[in-house]
């Protein structure tokens, strides 16, 4: 659009009038990127909401048809607009997802008529917590840590797709590897296992752990 | 480190008395003779408990630990080949450091389940669109204890006789088909009670049963009730192959 032909070379144009035009080039490309940014926030919004899980950067370059930048900037803006709103964007799980803020929970479940969710019984958060800082796990090493027979629990870990198998040990009876899967991090919303709470060095002391 | 609840079952017998979970930790380690503790009274016993204080989580886990047991006990009651020979005992030093060693790493994860708990309790609140599609059986309106009640009303109306075992056996499998065929017609959905044949044996309605169950869990039928104690229908819902494409959670 700019730069019309047949100009160029046929008048020497004043240094600074270049400069100028260079700026006025620089702030309208600024511009219409800023205006492609806004768009693709608009359209990520509709993405986010039609989807109902985590939706990663690729899949947002896919559907959108825009370099990942544009989409990392475009998530950007609608997290911060999303700051003032009953609705926010998680990043969990490689992805980021719309969701309601936990504030409004009890009038979301009263909507719905939810009851509220059972949380995990303390064996079955345990065991996954071991699985998960200790993965991929047999059940022999998770025994040897819990001190008891943990068959059912990791039945139900299983079933709940929170674990799954993802291979056999190369050691004696080539004993099941269990390792927590994609649902495990959109359970605790965590955006991947680094997003794991850290956890305190083997054998050190909690001062303020008063245990019985 | 057994979790004995309020009100859940304790097993009362000559030779032991606990929570049967402790039973069975203690007959996988050897330090109770299974054939000195009458697993049948244990079962009837339990099954009277049960008809009090009714608690799905704690039958199930019940009838799995009471399965272990029979297996432990069959085993036992089997003659078995000389006894292997024990690994020499530790050094009661390196014991002692094992079980601190132990009883350290344990913490330190129950350290972390606690910061897992929080995030737990955070993420429970948050609700996404459509609601639970991917991560909830499609239990609307139901708990499973309505389920359970219906499936107990059903069973009741059947005339309790002895039974001669039928010589075929009816499949979850079957009957998984047969009530998926039920639901293909109607977009109305069915009512619970119409998943069970008039004439249909307590085993046929047992097996119904955990077909439906089945077909829960694998989300291809939608069970709602509008009303608490309200009538229950069951809905086919089209198969679908994982979780659409929000990247499956764990869907292989």
């Amino acid at each position: 659009m700019d730069a019309p032909l047949g100009t160029e070379g046929v008048r020497p144009e004043e240094p600074g009038m270049i400069e100028l035009e260079q700026a006025a080039g620089d702030a309208a490309r600024l511009h219409e990127r800023d205006a492609r940014v806004r768009e693709t926030a608009r359209a990520i919004e509709c993405i986010l909401l039609v989807s109902g899980g985590p939706v990663r950067v690729e899949q947002l370059v896919d559907a959108a048809q825009v370099p990942p930048e544009i989409v990392v900037a475009a998530v950007e803006i609608l997290m911060q607009e999303y700051a003032a709103r009953g609705l926010e964007i998680q990043t969990v799980a490689g992805g980021y997802q719309l969701a309601t803020r936990p504030d409004h929970a009890e009038v979301v479940q009263r909507f719905l008529g939810a009851a509220g969710r059972e949380p995990l019984t303390q064996a079955t958060l345990e065991t996954l917590a071991i699985v998960a800082y200790r993965q991929p796990i047999t059940r022999p090493e998770l025994e040897a840590v819990r001190g008891v027979r943990s068959e059912y629990v990791l039945e139900r870990l299983e079933e709940r797709r929170l674990i799954r198998v993802v291979g056999r040990k190369a050691t004696v009876g080539r004993p099941i590897l269990y390792a927590t899967t994609e649902g495990f991090l959109r359970y605790f919303g965590l955006r991947d296992l680094a997003d794991l709470p850290p956890m305190a060095a083997f054998g050190m002391i909690h001062p303020a752990a008063p245990e019985e | 480190m057994t979790n004995t609840r309020p009100g859940s079952y304790v097993v009362h017998t000559a030779t032991f008395e606990g929570p049967l979970d402790q039973l069975l930790q203690l007959a996988q380690q050897g330090q109770v003779d299974l054939e000195t503790i009458p697993l049948a009274e244990i079962a009837a016993e339990y099954l009277a408990h049960s008809r009090r204080a009714f608690d799905v989580e704690e039958a199930t886990e019940t009838l799995w630990m009471l399965a272990a047991l029979i297996e432990l006990k069959a085993r036992a009651l089997l003659p078995h080949p000389p006894p292997v020979e024990e690994p020499p005992a530790e050094e009661p030093g390196d014991l002692q450091e094992l079980l601190e060693e132990r009883l350290a790493t344990y913490r330190v994860f129950k350290d972390v389940a606690t910061a897992l708990r929080a995030l737990e309790s955070y993420q429970q609140r948050v609700f996404l669109h459509p609601p639970e599609e991917p991560a909830g059986p499609l239990l609307s309106g139901v708990a499973l204890a309505d389920l359970f009640r219906a499936f107990q009303e059903v069973l009741a109306r059947v005339p309790d006789r002895v039974e001669e075992v039928p010589p075929q056996s009816i499949t979850v499998a079957e009957q998984m088909a047969a009530v998926l065929a039920l639901l293909a017609d109607g977009v109305e959905g069915v009512p619970f009670e119409a998943l069970f044949r008039a004439a249909a044996t307590r085993l046929e309605i047992v097996v119904t049963f955990l077909a439906l169950l089945e077909l829960i869990r694998l989300m291809r039928v939608r069970v709602v009730q509008d009303a608490t104690f309200g009538a229950i229908r069951v809905y086919g819902r089209a198969a679908r192959d994982g979780g659409g494409q929000t990247g499956g959670a764990g869907d292989d």
